[in-house]
């Protein structure tokens, strides 16, 4: 009984001697990691940087379209005329504007008086013409519709020169044409014009300066 | 014809706000106020005025005026000049394109009004700067007189001597173009198809804004099979819009 106290106090001993041998000792497999030390001078950027786009501003300074109307054809009567219409805004007063429009030309009073006789066969009654004008805005202004409405509009003057083809011939032009713009919408423009297209002809049997004077209702988009 | 017309009504009928869609500009006014007018003109009365550093949303241009759209959807336009002023919510300058500059522009195109062959002419032309002083120019005109009627067309290259001459400037050139003729008063011309050479002299100068005129005197040479040597004088002037 007495030894085997001993053994227990000598095992308890051993123990807590095995703990003083390896005290201060380090550990075999501890990695030892030193902690960076950051710049002060070095900001790092806490936001991702995206690309900025400027969006473009949309010009809308062409103008196109389509009129109808009527065209008096100098001795051959009042005639519906088709046409397209495009225009480029250089400025606030200035646009240049081309024209492109047919008609069929009625018959002359001789025609009508004596059936037999043919001035022009019936192909060459098909009028076209088309014309390169400069025009400006000449009174800028406001029409009022009632009391709550105003729409934008512009009287302008247009002078140009083209082809006529008549008679199954092409004739230099000149135009003269005044006009009104109203603008429906900022896009959206209706048009009434009249418009002189004058030219030589030797058609009634004297050569002579023909007025073939034309009043149109257009409709306009800009864009 | 009518198809044509049927076209452009279509398009018109099918034409949207295009404007519309996409990201739009926008603008902090930085002068004590922006001013804006009912109308695209300086005669337009002034409906709406946006104060220091709200901001405008840029809607699209007509020619020199820019429609806007006030913080509270109040609309209006406002001129170049005073909307160049304001800038980006970023306190960039805003970017509101400037003039192209006339002596270094790139692109033209114009028509005016001359004489080939003494007859009356109508002429249009597309024009592009290969360098300030270079051009490559494409002319097509047609010739009204009183026993035949021509188209020409021709493409050519045209020297500036002074580019940076805004008012007036000479210019030179050289080029091949081709001409149709059809008979007005019988008999028919021997050949109605012909190849053509050209030299020109002109000038050229600065109007205003966009807008510039354009002087040209050209002499031509046929190319012809009938054994005789046929040259053509032709001068124009006209007007032309430059970007």
């Amino acid at each position: 009984m007495e030894i085997r106290l001993s053994s227990i106090l000598l095992a308890a001993a051993l123990l807590s001697g095995c703990g003083w041998f390896h005290r201060g000792e380090k550990p075999q497999n501890q990695v030892v990691v030193e902690e960076p030390q950051p710049d002060p001078s070095i900001v790092e950027p806490q936001v991702t940087r995206r690309a900025v786009t400027t969006p473009r501003i949309k010009a809308k300074d062409v103008e196109l379209g389509a009129y109808f109307g009527a065209l008096s054809i100098q001795d051959f009567g009042v005639n519906p005329v088709y046409g397209a219409r495009l225009a480029y805004h250089v400025s606030e007063d200035v646009f240049l504007e081309g024209l492109v429009a047919t008609s069929k030309a009625g018959t002359t009073s001789l025609e009508d008086e004596f059936p037999q006789i043919t001035v022009i066969s019936n192909a060459g009654r098909h009028f076209t013409y088309y014309d390169l004008d400069l025009g400006y805005n000449v009174l800028p202004g406001e029409i009022f519709l009632g009391r709550g409405r105003a729409f934008n509009s512009q009287l302008y003057v247009t002078v140009g020169m083209g082809d006529v083809k008549f008679a199954e011939t092409d004739q230099f032009a000149l135009n003269f044409g005044v006009g009104e713009r109203l603008l429906i919408t900022d896009w959206l423009a209706m048009h009434l014009d009249v418009r002189d297209h004058v030219f030589e002809t030797s058609l009634t049997g004297r050569t002579k300066n023909v007025d073939n004077i034309e009043a149109t209702l257009g409709l306009t988009t800009f864009f | 014809m009518r198809r044509l017309l049927a076209s452009v009504l279509l398009m018109q009928a099918l034409c949207v706000d295009f404007a519309c869609a996409g990201e739009r500009l926008q603008l902090v006014v930085t002068q004590p106020f922006l001013e804006m007018r009912s109308g695209p003109g300086r005669g337009y009365p002034v409906v709406y005025v946006v104060g220091r550093d709200e901001t405008v949303t840029v809607l699209y241009s007509r020619t020199d005026w820019f429609k806007v759209r006030a913080p509270r959807g109040q609309e209006g336009w406002t001129r170049r000049e005073e909307l160049a002023l304001t800038a980006l919510p970023s306190g960039a300058a805003a970017p509101i394109p400037p003039y192209p500059d006339f002596t270094s522009h790139r692109w033209e195109v114009g028509g005016g009004y001359g004489v080939y062959n003494r007859e009356n002419l109508v002429t249009a032309y597309a024009d592009y700067g290969l360098t300030d002083s270079i051009d490559i120019e494409a002319v097509v005109q047609q010739a009204f007189g009183t026993l035949d009627n021509r188209v020409v067309a021709s493409i050519g290259l045209r020297h500036t001597f002074i580019p940076e001459w805004k008012w007036f400037s000479p210019t030179a050139g050289i080029g091949t173009a081709y001409q149709h003729i059809a008979d007005k008063v019988p008999p028919a011309p021997l050949e109605s198809n012909n190849q053509m050479a050209y030299v020109s002299l002109g000038a050229r100068g600065f109007i205003t804004r966009r807008f510039m005129w354009r002087a040209d005197w050209r002499h031509y040479v046929v190319f012809n099979n009938l054994n005789v040597y046929e040259d053509l004088e032709e001068w124009k002037f006209g007007l032309a819009v430059f970007f």
